[in-house]
């Protein structure tokens, strides 16, 4: 029996938070180690060029590295499953070629950073420069050049995913819309980049490798496979890790280096990337076109979904999963969370010289969400309907679920309508709308619009199977150790950077023991205390790992109970856990007491009971095809039809993730994937020129959206709990990031609606917004008049 | 190499520094103070805001070697700070971080708008927020913490 | 990035500065705030030998009043200016523009001669300085000089200023009480650097008038039709249009796109409208 008040579905404070206010976080590179030198990279300036030769200064020898002075490092390559897929080799110093600009070509050491990019720069390159390949949507079948010669064309997959009959669809139509969406390439951007040390230890006869990273088993999995070593012999540890949102899930070049270096060299050494090797080399994400045709009846009943996705996924995959399930991801989550009969989706992901792609918080839904959310309310206006009511027309309504849409998802369950109704409430739309009518007196327009989705989340092997995965992250694993004083550990191999899974997995543990959360240890992030888990990523943690966190917990409840039960002679069955005791009919005994007991006294232990209190578990949800969180985003905005400014108003989320273990962290994590979906839907780009040359250098040039930008954002709750997971619990870290482009495109459609303009690529900058406006103008001149000429 | 004196924390400290370095290096890699840390170093994202002079900057912009004589204050040296102290509690009540990395500099900054009365409401304490990037927590609870730490702070003291 | 290899004297007077200045072999920098410096130096887009800091030079920080004018020195920060802790001769002005420049960690350090002399195309203080027909006073060798903030800037990144001199101090002229002004900052995000910017400033007592817009791609941009019409206390807004489109077309070595016009258009109207309500 479970402790007494509620721990699960209290908003404790973090744990995690005493170090961070204090400043003594330990992030990787606050960490030394005696004798380290520190690594600074020479990069390539071009985008595609043969290396003819590498000259490095004869003063610079030994501390200057190429692959050449590397050999045993292997080089990188996906294993996939999936036929058709092309993967390709990357070395992690490049060998005769660079295939994007940033990629690492040279390792130098330095006993400082600004000495050892004194090296770099003396390091000189022998390229001949190649023409690049930059438009995945033109170049996807080669033309002026192909990224991998041996490919014969630049395309790492090609698939169709369909249902129904489009054909049909397309002749049944009273309407057809047809529209092209570009979500442009940006980065995930931590405040914390990546940084690996590396250092070997004589004692254990170990690699240890500290580094920002989210996946640390995977890590070494990756290091024992490229550098040929037996993962007994490798550690990692992920510390305190400072954001990661995706792009640290995968392997890096300069992961497998570090580690090849502290070899070679027999030095600790560390790399601490820099602002701009974050915006040029770490995983870009997003990098979407979608053109995409709704066919519908003249209610606005979406019959059919016609698309053709190209993802543009940069010069090489990235470990393990490979630049796949992009492109995979946004056709299977384009039909959203709509009952939609026929569907065709072709998708094409495209090599290109650039940097790779990576996973980043929601990964290819957002494009999908983009498109679908944007076409649903195109289609409402030729419908002449309100696009709220057309959203709730075509979703999936609750008793229909379980549900599997067209493209293969099994929506399991969840009141998709009540979350548009209870986000217009949030907004109070009648009152938006009152204010639209009123008109503002500095000439603005102001615009409403929404956006909904399902978000697959927790999804075990099946899926990931279904998906021709390399590796199937389907479930989780954790350790519960209580010491001999009664106090609990729990080791898990997920990695907390910013969840505060430190504190709700503490919470799992207090309700099936009933222990004060404040004597629960939680170590994660480190191969060595912790079994074998996939990390944090895909908006699984907390029902994988705290399914394994109950599962190990009850195991070793059940032992307390047993031993308790012994101490206090009494039956095994009439005892229960509470305020860290176990409780009989007649009196009761500390877990403190009895840990004591199957340490230090096994002689009081009842027979056939081994000493210890240690239990391991794994988890997986009872339902392999994950379990769907949702919600509808709306957005409020003022759009400035002089300058294109777009001002964010108000923004309201009405989500179900069903039972939250810690509801203030679970908004947390809401506002915190907006204000991603914020920057994605106005501010962050990276741009590249026709020479394969990014544009986005700093944070001068790449804008991240501030507090001084956004309003407070809003949240309703629904609860739909989930059937199969623990406690009812669904994932939902990703879900916020997902909807904002859309849901904001939607409102600037709303706002310029009289002017008849609409924006359908992300970014909206001002120079978007006002080319839509001269276009929509030069199209119906007099349309929407001029804006206010003058001001009150 | 030039030789600096200055105050770091209250205690007066003298090394031999190169003049290219930055202070957020000096305090992070000489003096063992990682608490302030490194984002950008080209001044947008503020995590590694510190006072110098009781006045917050930016260490990735400023000389160690032009901080001869001067006092510099990191989070490390807010310990028994009070108002700090009031900060730090609104910030864990109000859950105002999840990485953590850009929290000393949130900090900091969240100081300095209390002490010089700029953290009267949610638009001021926004536009004085527009230093410090954060990427966890969507502002909200931040501006929130700060607000209600203000206000705490404001009702104990005896005039501004 | 780090930054590379320099060396750095801080020099006791200005007299001092100016020798250093005058003698350094290689390539030499004044270092006042650094905001700008030293970010250019972390990217290695800039790479001076020596650094002469400059930024506690008693001479540059200091204020001085006159009847019509206030000397501000060159090391002035954007904080003291934001914080009203200098006297204040542009009616409100200066302090409105302080407070809107970068982040207040960023304020704190850089100064207004730094800002002057780094001569951004989107920097706030050239336009503001050429606006208030302010005078950037010089110190070199051959000993000072003061020239009109108007054109001191000439070109991106490039002023008047020789290799061998130091700007001492800006001379803003008072305002007198019936002088309007209008201030506007189109930026993406607050603190980050102008999309548009415009300054409109009016002074019947002084005869004066004059519309600067900034972010330009160039030196500081006079708009000299629609300053006319503002010193006439025009109040037809299609006349203001017309006058803005022409002053924009007229400005022959610019090059805007069209996006571009429409918000140095806006930018500038707004500024009027700010003097005329």
């Amino acid at each position: 029996m479970a402790h007494e008040p509620a721990v699960i579905g209290a908003s404790l404070p973090r744990k995690e938070d005493a170090r961070h206010l204090e400043g003594r976080g330990q992030f990787t590179a606050d960490i030394t180690v005696p004798g380290m030198l520190e690594v600074a990279f020479v990069r390539s300036p071009h985008a595609h060029a043969r290396i003819r030769a590498i000259a490095v200064p004869p003063a610079a020898k030994g501390r200057v590295f190429t692959a050449a002075d590397l050999p045993r490092i292997k080089p990188i390559r996906v294993a996939t499953q999936t036929e058709g897929a092309k993967s390709p080799l990357w070395p992690p110093l490049a060998g005769e070629r660079v295939r994007f600009v940033g990629e690492a070509i040279a390792a130098c050491l330095a006993p400082t950073r600004a000495e050892a990019e004194d090296l770099a720069a003396a390091v000189s390159v022998d390229f001949e420069v190649l023409p690049p390949v930059v438009d995945a949507v033109r170049e996807r079948h080669g033309g002026r050049a192909l990224v991998h010669e041996s490919w014969g064309d630049n395309l790492y997959l090609e698939r169709v995913l369909e249902g129904g009959d489009i054909a049909a669809a397309a002749r049944a139509a009273a309407i057809t819309v047809t529209r092209e969406f570009r979500m442009n390439r940006q980065s995930g951007l931590p405040l914390e980049g990546r940084a690996v040390i590396a250092w070997y230890d004589h004692r254990l006869d170990e690699l240890v490798v500290h580094a920002s990273t989210q996946t640390p088993h995977m890590m070494r999995v990756a290091l024992a496979e490229f550098l040929e070593i037996e993962a007994r012999r490798i550690r990692v540890v992920a510390p305190d890790v400072g954001g990661g949102f995706g792009p640290k899930a995968r392997l890096y070049p300069e992961e497998i280096v570090l580690a090849a270096l502290a070899l070679a060299c027999e030095r600790p050494v560390r790399w601490v990337e820099d602002r701009g090797e974050h915006l040029l080399a770490a995983a870009h994400a997003r990098d979407h076109h979608c053109r995409l045709t709704a066919y519908a009846d003249r209610d606005g009943r979406i019959l059919g979904l016609d698309a053709e996705i190209t993802v543009d996924a940069g010069a090489y995959g990235m470990w393990p999963q490979g630049p796949y399930q992009e492109a995979a991801m946004a056709a299977r989550n384009l039909p959203g969370p709509y009952a939609i009969p026929h569907y065709r989706a072709r998708h094409y992901t495209v090599a290109t010289n650039k940097a790779p792609l990576g996973p980043y918080r929601g990964v290819g839904r957002p494009g999908a969400c983009f498109a679908i959310e944007r076409i649903i309310d195109e289609v409402a206006r030729a419908a002449g309907r309100d696009p709220v009511e057309t959203r709730v027309l075509n979703m999936v309504p609750p008793e229909a679920m379980p549900f599997t849409t067209i493209a293969g998802l099994r929506l399991d369950g969840g009141d998709y309508r009540a979350s548009v109704k209870l986000c217009a409430e949030l907004l109070d739309l009648p009152a938006v709308r009152a204010r639209q009518q009123r008109g503002e007196s500095d000439g603005r327009l102001i615009g409403v619009g929404f956006a909904s989705f399902a978000e697959q989340t927790a999804h075990g092997a099946a899926e990931f199977v279904a998906r021709g995965a390399a590796i199937i992250p389907g479930y989780e694993s954790c350790t519960a150790r209580m010491l001999t004083d009664g106090s609990l550990v729990l080791m898990v191999g997920i990695q907390s950077h910013g969840q505060g899974l430190e504190t709700t997995l503490s919470q799992i543990a207090a309700h099936e023991l009933g222990i004060d959360p404040d004597r629960i240890s939680v170590r994660h992030g480190d191969t060595e205390s912790t079994a074998f888990g996939f990390g944090t990523f895909a908006s699984r943690s907390m029902v994988m790992a705290g399914g394994a966190v109950a599962r190990a917990s009850r195991l070793l409840r059940d032992k307390l109970c047993r031993i308790g039960a012994h101490l206090l002679q009494c039956d095994p069955a009439a005892v229960r856990v509470a305020d860290g005791a176990v409780l009989g009919p007649q009196g009761q005994v500390a877990f403190a007491e009895i840990a004591r007991i199957a340490h230090l006294r096994m002689d009081g232990l009842p027979a056939g009971t081994d000493p210890l209190l240690e239990a391991s578990a794994t988890y997986e949800p009872a339902v392999g095809t994950g379990v769907f969180s949702y919600a509808t985003h709306g957005a409020v905005v003022a759009v400035d039809p002089e300058t294109g400014f777009v001002e964010l108003v108000d923004y309201a989320v009405a989500e179900d993730c069903g039972t939250m273990v810690n509801p203030m962290i679970v908004e947390g994590q809401i506002r915190g994937g907006v204000v991603q979906g914020i920057g994605t839907a106005l501010y962050e780009e990276i741009p590249y020129d026709e020479q394969g040359q990014p544009q986005a250098g700093t944070l001068a040039d790449y804008l991240v959206p501030g507090a001084a930008e956004l309003p407070a954002i809003r949240i309703g709750h629904l609860h739909t709990p989930a059937t199969a997971t623990e406690y009812g619990i669904k994932g939902m870290g990703e879900g916020g990031a997902v909807a904002p482009p859309a849901a904001i495109a939607n409102a600037v459609r709303d706002a310029l609606a009289a002017l008849g303009a609409e924006i359908n690529e992300t970014p909206l900058t001002p120079r978007r917004v006002l080319t839509a406006i001269a276009k929509a103008r030069a199209a119906a001149p007099g349309a929407g008049g001029h804006p206010r000429a003058e001001r009150a | 190499m030039t030789r600096i004196r200055l105050t770091l924390n209250g205690a007066t400290i003298e090394e031999e520094v190169p003049a290219r370095l930055a202070l957020a290096d000096f305090l992070r890699e000489r003096r063992h103070l990682t608490g302030t840390h490194l984002g950008c170093e080209h001044g947008v994202c503020g995590a590694c805001t510190v006072l110098i002079d009781g006045e917050p900057a930016r260490a990735c912009l400023v000389l160690a070697v032009a901080c001869d004589g001067c006092a510099v204050r990191t989070i490390e040296g807010f310990r028994d700070d009070a108002a700090m102290a009031a900060l730090r509690a609104s910030f864990h009540r109000r859950h105002a971080l999840q990485c953590g990395f850009c929290t000393p500099g949130m900090l900091i900054t969240a100081h300095d708008l209390i002490r010089r009365g700029k953290a009267g409401g949610e638009r001021e304490i926004r536009d004085g927020l527009a230093g410090n990037l954060c990427r966890c927590t969507g502002y909200t609870n931040i501006v929130a913490a700060i607000a209600e730490a203000a206000a705490q702070l404001g009702a104990s003291r005896h005039g501004a | 990035m780090k930054a590379p290899a320099v060396a750095y004297v801080r020099p006791q007077s200005l007299d001092e500065a100016v020798a250093v200045l005058g003698q350094g072999a290689g390539e030499v920098q004044l270092l006042a705030g650094g905001q700008s410096l030293l970010a250019l130096m972390n990217l290695r887009l800039a790479a001076p030998d020596l650094l002469i800091d400059i930024s506690r030079l008693p001479e540059l920080t200091a204020v001085g009043e006159e009847a019509e004018a206030v000397i501000l020195g060159a090391c002035v920060t954007h904080a003291m200016v934001e914080d009203g802790r200098i006297p204040d001769p542009s009616r409100g002005l200066l302090p409105r523009v302080a407070a809107g420049l970068a982040y207040r960690a960023v304020r704190t350090r850089g100064t207004l001669g730094g800002s002057l002399a780094l001569a951004d195309p989107a920097g706030e203080w050239p336009c503001v300085f050429a606006a208030l027909a302010a005078e950037a006073i010089l110190c070199g060798r051959a000993g000072r000089r003061s020239l009109p903030c108007a054109g001191f800037v000439t070109g991106i990144y490039e002023t008047a200023r020789a290799a061998d001199e130091i700007i001492e101090a800006v001379r803003v002229p008072k305002l007198s009480a019936a002088a309007r002004w209008g201030y506007v900052k189109l930026a993406r995000k607050t603190g980050a650097f102008a999309s548009a910017l415009a300054v409109a400033v009016t002074d019947p007592g002084r005869g004066h008038c004059r519309l600067v817009l900034g972010a330009a791609g160039g030196p500081p941009l006079f708009l000299a039709q629609t300053a006319a019409l503002i010193g006439a206390d025009c109040r037809d807004l299609d006349a203001y249009r017309l006058a803005v489109a022409a002053d924009l077309a007229a400005a022959a070595d610019r090059h805007f796109e069209e996006f571009e016009m429409q918000l140095h258009t806006a930018a500038a109207l707004r500024a009027i409208h700010q003097v005329l309500a």
